[in-house]
């Protein structure tokens, strides 16, 4: 039973059918890769399924509940995390107090007026600090943080939050090739235990940690397989006219 | 049915009036992103101007509507020049640098013009009423309604049929980009402002006949026309326009039925519960966020 | 510099501040400067209230003083019909009514006879009003200049009402001519030391309260939607009861302030939730430092106290408000942060200096990050 399902799924911007009947799902452990040239509607995917945006027709259904256009908080507490294109943390919070509110339970009001920091938390918080290597900057603001460090941080925020099915936009933009391949062995020790769903650009990332591939093109589904066979597709050649290879998109 | 009629003809003059001082808050806002909480005084600034040119030298209301424009649009530059300029990555804190300038000029005009009200002139050959349908409609009532369709054309056509509304377009989509294809951003970030600014002060200048003139009397017109903004969103000018009309309508009928206190805030109650479910107002348009 | 030492010098500055006020009356017993001290205090309050939804949440309301002043009025109310017969008109109804030929008490005026029900009418009333005007804005999306302008907007619409409404409000001349508030045998005169202790009692509770709720991680979250409103949903917190606490629960402190106000003035009026007092509130607020609850405060005393003391003619009361819309304008262009970032910029210089030997600047190693990613990305 697949764990995210996309069934006909419609988005349009004032007219403009940025997803046109969208089918995809994602079993639970996977790590799913979505490629495609610019304008496939990747990121706008990503956007439906934590409830970003809303989508015209269509369903999304996550572990067996109807997802689509709900609240995104509500879609973030039954445990779908998003890491955005363009890394968002909380510039004048330092990186400890970042990662504080990524440790997100309890969700409500008053627990959290009322509730004491528990040893346990303080442990994992500088885990994972360790983790992504910014131990060294727990109390300094993240605005002082360079924009690798930053992805980084965001990354750490997501596990922090301990999501079951998580969401990356291009998560390895601006980051170095080590740092990039760092991420690579991040992701592929992520795997199993969570769910991966990875837009990506860099292809040699894709090939690191990718099993299955899923091409977009012009808001639909165009392909979708291991990456040698997409790397031969005619169809998937044909979306990428003009920059040869897909390697170079 | 006459009585339906007068009601419809009074809402319809509260409308023009309404749109004539949120048109230039509005253009301001969705093209800058900024609220600028002096318009009011700018309207007040317009009806100032009225007042000091007709009583020394005795002008007709029609050349002070030009003069009042250019007079209101010379101060927007200037303070946008001198304070807003500097705030365009801050919203929040732009609301509050106009609202010093709201001080400074309602403060300003009442140490120079005095605190006590003013009053201005209507011109004679529209101080009378007018048959419509068989309804006797004030004509200076029917001259602002009239004068407010042509302001709304030109405006149009200003943003629709210009170079400087193609600029100004694109600054709006994106600054950066713009500025690349040679645009001078700045430059047409002053005259936006000015030409709200200068939108108010016309807007001022016609309805200092109708009012007293007060150094205060800019606080309820802003609050109006705020009103007209939250409800109308910032897509288009249309959804100003229609905003307006509902608005002036509604007013002018609650106004009718109980005073203009209570319209007031009935009209204030009605946007609060209208934006919990049309938070981008009525005449919202769909598109990609960030 | 770590997180726990700026703590410590954060709560050192708080505590001295609540000494200050609370030895102050030692120093200097005098009926009259207690009671124009306790009015600056109680701006002190305001303005820390603001604070907490501006600074720490993002959520500029250019309406407290709404909260403020239905405050002000639900204490008035309670010492009305407490006043002695004489200054009442005929069957117990104040004289305002019976110049304005109202015949019976009207019935919304009836609880007030308790003086527990008018405390919680103070705070709840407000409270309750933000609380639903904040339920419309914050689950529809509305926030910041759009926030701004409703409020505002809220502020003069309320304030129009209540002048309109003469017959139930007293109108432009507000309520006037109360008694004495009295409570657990205490009389509290406006110019009493009581009175100037529950005022000073009051400050030092928010300004310590409010400290230690931002320290919570209710605190943390509020400044992380100040940060990135939209990030934080997608933690799974929703944002519109988190920014409705924050936004009720200044409101419930401006209306405790409101009613301390009419104690200390003796009177309340519609200038308590006039557009020039919430004016003042966020000028007070931006001045002292919109980020800190103590630098709010201080700001609110010091541009209050200069007020106060450098004249009271109305002359200078004109020329002050252009003074004002100038110093404002200068602190939002200049100096965001308000005085107190200038206080903070002094301390954090004088313990970088003591420990340059030992660290390296941040700034520079944040700086050296940056540029070799940039190295990277362009090669």
């Amino acid at each position: 039973m697949a764990m995210l399902e996309m069934r006909d799924v419609e988005v349009s911007f004032s007219g403009f059918r940025a997803i046109a009947g969208l089918n995809l799902s994602v079993n639970q452990g996977e790590l799913r890769c979505l490629v495609g040239p610019n304008g496939a509607g990747k990121t706008t995917a990503l956007d439906v399924i934590c409830g970003k945006t809303r989508l015209a027709r269509g369903h999304v259904r996550y572990r067996d509940r109807e997802i689509g256009n709900s609240e995104e908080f509500r879609i973030a507490r039954l445990g779908v995390g998003r890491k955005f294109q363009v890394p968002s943390v909380f510039k004048e919070l330092t990186v400890r107090e970042n990662l504080r509110v990524g440790l997100c339970k309890p969700h409500g009001v008053f627990s959290n007026l009322v509730g004491r920091k528990s040893g346990e938390s303080a442990e994992r918080l500088e885990a994972l600090a360790c983790l992504v290597g910014l131990a060294d900057e727990l109390d300094h603001p993240a605005s002082w943080l360079s924009h690798g460090q930053t992805q980084w941080l965001e990354i750490a925020l997501l596990l922090a939050q301990n999501a079951d099915l998580i969401l990356m936009d291009e998560p390895t933009a601006g980051m170095t090739g080590a740092e990039t391949h760092k991420t690579a062995e991040l992701f592929n020790q992520l795997k199993g235990k969570h769910t991966l769903m990875v837009v990506e650009h860099d292809m040699g990332f894709v090939r690191e940690i990718g099993d299955v591939i899923s091409v977009m093109h012009q808001g639909r589904m165009l392909a979708e397989g291991a990456i040698s066979e997409i790397e031969r597709n005619p169809e998937v050649k044909r979306a990428y006219l003009g920059s040869g290879r897909i390697s170079d998109a | 049915m006459s009585d339906i009629l007068n009601q419809v003809f009074t809402g319809l003059s509260l409308a023009s009036i309404l749109l004539l001082v949120s048109l230039g808050l509005a253009i301001i806002y969705g093209t800058m992103g900024v609220i600028n909480l002096a318009h009011g005084e700018f309207v007040m600034l317009g009806a100032y101007t009225v007042w000091f040119l007709q009583k020394n030298f005795g002008l007709d209301l029609l050349p002070c509507l030009v003069v009042s424009f250019f007079a209101v649009a010379a101060a927007g530059w200037l303070i946008e020049r001198l304070i807003v300029r500097h705030l365009y990555k801050r919203p929040l804190d732009t609301i509050l640098a106009t609202w010093g300038v709201s001080v400074i000029l309602q403060q300003g005009i009442r140490l120079t013009a005095g605190a006590e009200l003013r009053y201005v002139k209507m011109p004679g050959w529209l101080s009378n009423a007018v048959p419509v349908l068989g309804v006797e409609v004030s004509a200076y009532r029917i001259f602002i309604f009239v004068l407010t369709l042509l302001l709304l054309a030109a405006t149009y056509l200003l943003f629709a049929r210009t170079r400087y509304g193609f600029s100004l377009r694109a600054v709006t989509q994106n600054q950066e980009v713009s500025r690349c294809f040679g645009i001078n951003a700045a430059r047409v970030y002053s005259l936006t402002f000015a030409y709200g600014a200068g939108l108010a002060g016309v807007a001022g200048a016609l309805i200092a006949p109708l009012k007293s003139v007060s150094p205060d009397m800019g606080t309820g017109a802003v609050i109006d026309a705020f009103m007209v903004v939250v409800m109308g969103g910032v897509a288009s000018l249309m959804g100003t326009v229609a905003s307006a009309a509902i608005i002036g309508q509604v007013s002018g009928l609650l106004a009718f039925v109980y005073n203009d206190t209570v319209a007031k805030a009935l009209v204030f109650f009605g946007v609060v519960i209208l934006i919990r479910f049309m938070p981008e107002g009525i005449f919202s348009v769909r598109v990609r966020r960030g | 510099m770590t997180d726990t030492n700026s703590m410590r010098w954060r709560l050192t500055g708080y505590v001295l501040f609540c000494v200050i006020i609370l030895v102050f009356p030692y120093i200097l017993n005098n009926d009259y400067l207690l009671n124009k001290y306790a009015r600056y205090l109680i701006f002190g309050v305001l303005s820390a209230a603001l604070s907490f939804s501006w600074g720490y949440t993002g959520i500029l309301n250019l309406g407290q003083a709404v909260s403020f002043g239905l405050g002000s009025y639900a204490m008035a109310m309670a010492l009305k019909l407490r006043t002695i017969p004489i200054q009442t008109g005929a069957g117990g109804l104040p004289d305002f009514m019976v110049w304005n030929n109202v015949k019976a008490l009207p019935w919304f005026w009836e609880p007030f006879h308790s003086y527990t029900f008018a405390v919680f009418a103070g705070l709840g009333i407000p409270m309750l009003l933000a609380f639903v005007l904040g339920w419309f804005m914050f689950r529809g999306r509305i926030t910041g200049v759009f926030v701004a302008i409703i409020t505002l907007a809220m502020l003069v619409v309320i304030n129009l009402v209540i002048v309109d409404q003469q017959k139930y409000t007293g109108g432009f001349n507000g309520i006037t001519d109360l008694s004495t508030f009295k409570a657990f045998g205490v009389g509290f005169d406006a110019y009493s030391l009581s009175t100037y202790y529950l005022v000073a009692g009051t400050l030092c509770v928010v300004l310590l309260g409010g400290l230690a709720i931002t320290r919570t991680k209710l605190g943390l979250i509020l400044q992380a939607i100040r940060d990135d409103e939209n990030r934080v949903r997608y933690f799974g917190y929703d944002v519109a009861s988190y920014q409705n606490f924050a936004f009720t629960l200044s409101a419930g402190v401006a209306g405790f302030a409101g009613m301390l106000y009419t104690l200390v003035m003796e009177f309340a009026s519609p200038t308590f939730l006039s557009v020039q007092l919430s004016l003042s509130i966020v000028i007070w607020c931006a001045v002292g430092g919109r980020g800190s609850l103590l630098g709010a405060a201080l700001g609110a005393i010091l541009v209050t106290g200069v007020q106060g003391n450098l004249s009271e003619s109305p002359t200078f009361l004109d020329t002050w408000m252009l003074i004002m819309g100038a110093i404002f304008i200068i602190v939002v262009l200049f100096l965001p942060n308000g005085l107190i970032s200038l206080a903070e910029k002094g301390v954090r210089l004088l313990k970088h200096k003591s420990a340059r030997e030992t660290a390296t600047h941040p700034v520079a190693g944040a700086a050296i990050a940056t540029f070799d990613s940039k190295r990277v990305r362009e090669s």
